[in-house]
């Protein structure tokens, strides 16, 4: 269902932004196709947050310098934000997926997965700047709703084209990030950028916790829905809250004993690990070197 | 042989419940395995916390070396570092991210210095045999493996004594036999190993010394055969005795010869024992 509504919506949004750019055949095969590939590739994709972990851990750049790595997307993706051409957003979210793929070997299909969610929210943000309301018809496609012009203006397809590339380009810098590094790695490199160490510590438990309560409420739904919990919507209710509660009363109980196992580990003031200190290659720093200048020197052209 | 730890006279209440420690005394030799026994709710876990140090009793007093310890925080870090406590649930104990980090945050604990902890890290995880496993995230790992990074976090402290909860909870077969081999090797290598545990079948195979609890009171103490052969204490432990215990124990009402043989504790003994 979700698929079809993402599909229908790239339709929409590919087909409106580019009317009158291309010709109507060329319009029609780039929405379409868009829309194809961008469903296709998402048709196997489910429990996002849980398979971001299992990419970045198995990804082939997770021995990327974490440091370099972290701080060049993070350069990236400022450059993109603040570049003022379309094309800074597009060649940033084609090498970031060329990166991943072939430099990282993550299945196409796993990273348009993570993508689709950011994708479905751009959609309907590009949908509400390419549409402008006017009392009378003043664009390129003009459609009467109850007496007001929804219409689409060839400024506003500029405006549009460029909003959209720079955010898709910002989070395709984040979608490498996130699916080559695995989370005890960023937090490992905000520690070293001096990043408060209450909140480094709160990082690491709640990265921990994530996968313990997951695997617990997994757990507790199943054996309510053994019993019947959810045979039907006020049952299902009253399931859901009965497991939420026991979830919340678990997790206390599980962080006092963790915090008991801590302390019988001389655990003091914060929580530290050991860091290897990892070898920064030549090639690794070439590479980040170029896209940086690509990314940059592309801001220079005009849209 | 000398004494590491002991603990005299402790007890401990927690606020809601009842007393779960009732003027414990007990000693632990360096090098013995001592299995300490007793039902759900008998104690064991609230005891073991204590002589680790995370729990204060509220009465008695514990010895590391014939050094009191006293409340101050030098001695209990350096109760927490040569008394090693292995939790139950590994999920409960480990935190990081990472099986190598995980290993290294009680050596990390103990300030020492960067090539120190790595090298105490890189020796726990052979010893533990989950070198593969070193970058591999925890919530990734089989309840087996995981037993042994909670096993490898205290080896990394390298303390003398080690005390597991409940070491054989959860785990299959295999991997009991597995464990059984681990605390071996670790006994062979000079570390004293105390565990708890309701499996008297597993405690007549690996230890040589019982300690017996019951409603927060110490009811037995003495080797694993004396232990075994008490029937009421048993009883009273809500105890059953090893099975292998049983069948000699049968046959030999059956055959007044057996009195001299050594009692079978494993299998293979109990094979041998029979000619088989």
């Amino acid at each position: 269902m979700f698929n079809v509504i993402t599909a229908l919506l790239i339709v929409m949004f590919t087909g409106l932004s580019l009317y009158g750019r291309v010709s109507i055949l060329l319009l029609a095969c780039v929405s379409v196709g868009m829309a194809v590939f961008l469903t296709y590739f998402n048709s196997h994709s489910h429990n996002e947050e849980l398979s971001i972990d299992i990419m970045a851990q198995t990804s082939r750049l997770r021995d990327f310098h974490p440091v370099l790595k972290f701080w060049t997307l993070i350069a990236l993706l400022f450059i993109c934000v603040a570049s003022k051409s379309v094309y800074t957003g597009i060649f940033l979210s084609i090498m970031m997926m060329t990166l991943s793929k072939f430099a990282g070997g993550l299945k196409l299909h796993n990273y348009i997965g993570v993508l689709i969610v950011p994708i479905r929210f751009l959609l309907i943000g590009g949908l509400a700047l390419l549409l402008e309301t006017s009392p009378e018809p003043m664009g390129i496609v003009n459609c009467n709703i109850f007496g007001i012009w929804l219409c689409v203006t060839p400024i506003s397809q500029i405006k549009t084209a460029l909003v959209i590339s720079r955010a898709f380009g910002a989070v395709s810098c984040l979608c490498l990030l996130s699916t080559s590094t695995p989370m005890p790695d960023i937090i490992a490199v905000l520690r070293k950028a001096h990043c408060p160490e209450f909140i480094i510590d709160l990082m690491y438990l709640i990265y921990r916790y994530i996968f313990i309560l997951t695997s617990l409420h997994h757990e507790m739904h199943n054996a309510a829905k053994s019993r019947l919990g959810f045979k039907d919507y006020r049952t299902s209710l009253r399931s859901t809250a009965m497991i939420y509660a026991s979830l919340l009363g678990r997790s206390f109980q599980f962080a006092g004993k963790n915090f008991d196992a801590m302390e019988s580990r001389c655990y003091d003031t914060g929580i530290s690990f050991l860091q290897r200190d990892h070898q920064i290659s030549p090639i690794q720093v070439f590479v980040c070197a170029v896209i940086m200048i690509v990314s940059a020197g592309l801001h220079f052209l005009p849209l | 042989m000398s004494e590491i730890l002991r603990v005299e006279n402790i007890s401990y209440q927690y606020s809601h419940r009842y007393v779960a420690l009732n003027n414990v005394s007990a000693s632990f030799n360096a090098g013995e395995m001592v299995a300490i026994l007793g039902s759900n709710g008998a104690g064991k876990s609230t005891f073991l916390l204590c002589c680790n140090g995370v729990l204060r009793p509220q009465s008695g007093e514990i010895y590391y070396q014939g050094q009191k310890i006293s409340d101050s925080k030098k001695d209990i870090y350096t109760l927490r570092q040569a008394v090693g406590l292995v939790f139950q649930d590994p999920d409960s104990q480990i935190i990081a991210g990472t099986v190598e980090s995980e290993v290294s945050f009680g050596p990390m604990n103990l300030r020492l210095s960067q090539e120190e902890v790595e090298k105490r890290v890189d020796q726990a995880l052979v010893q533990m045999d989950i070198v593969r496993y070193r970058d591999y995230a925890p919530h990734y790992l089989s309840g087996g493996e995981k037993k042994r990074v909670s096993i490898a976090d205290i080896l990394a402290m390298q303390p003398e004594l080690i005390l597991l909860d409940e070491p054989t909870a959860s785990l299959d077969p295999q991997n009991i036999d597995a464990l059984e081999e681990i605390l071996h090797g670790l006994r062979n290598e000079g570390i004293t190993i105390v565990l708890s545990t309701h499996d008297a079948n597993f405690a007549y195979r690996i230890a040589q010394r019982a300690i017996v609890f019951a409603q927060g009171e110490i009811i037995a103490d003495a080797s694993v055969d004396e232990v075994f052969s008490q029937t009421e204490t048993l009883r009273r432990a809500g105890l059953k005795k090893p099975l292998l215990f049983e069948v000699y124990e049968s046959m030999q009402k059956s055959s007044t010869a057996l009195e001299s043989e050594k009692k079978p504790r494993t299998i293979e003994e109990f094979k041998n024992f029979v000619g088989v």
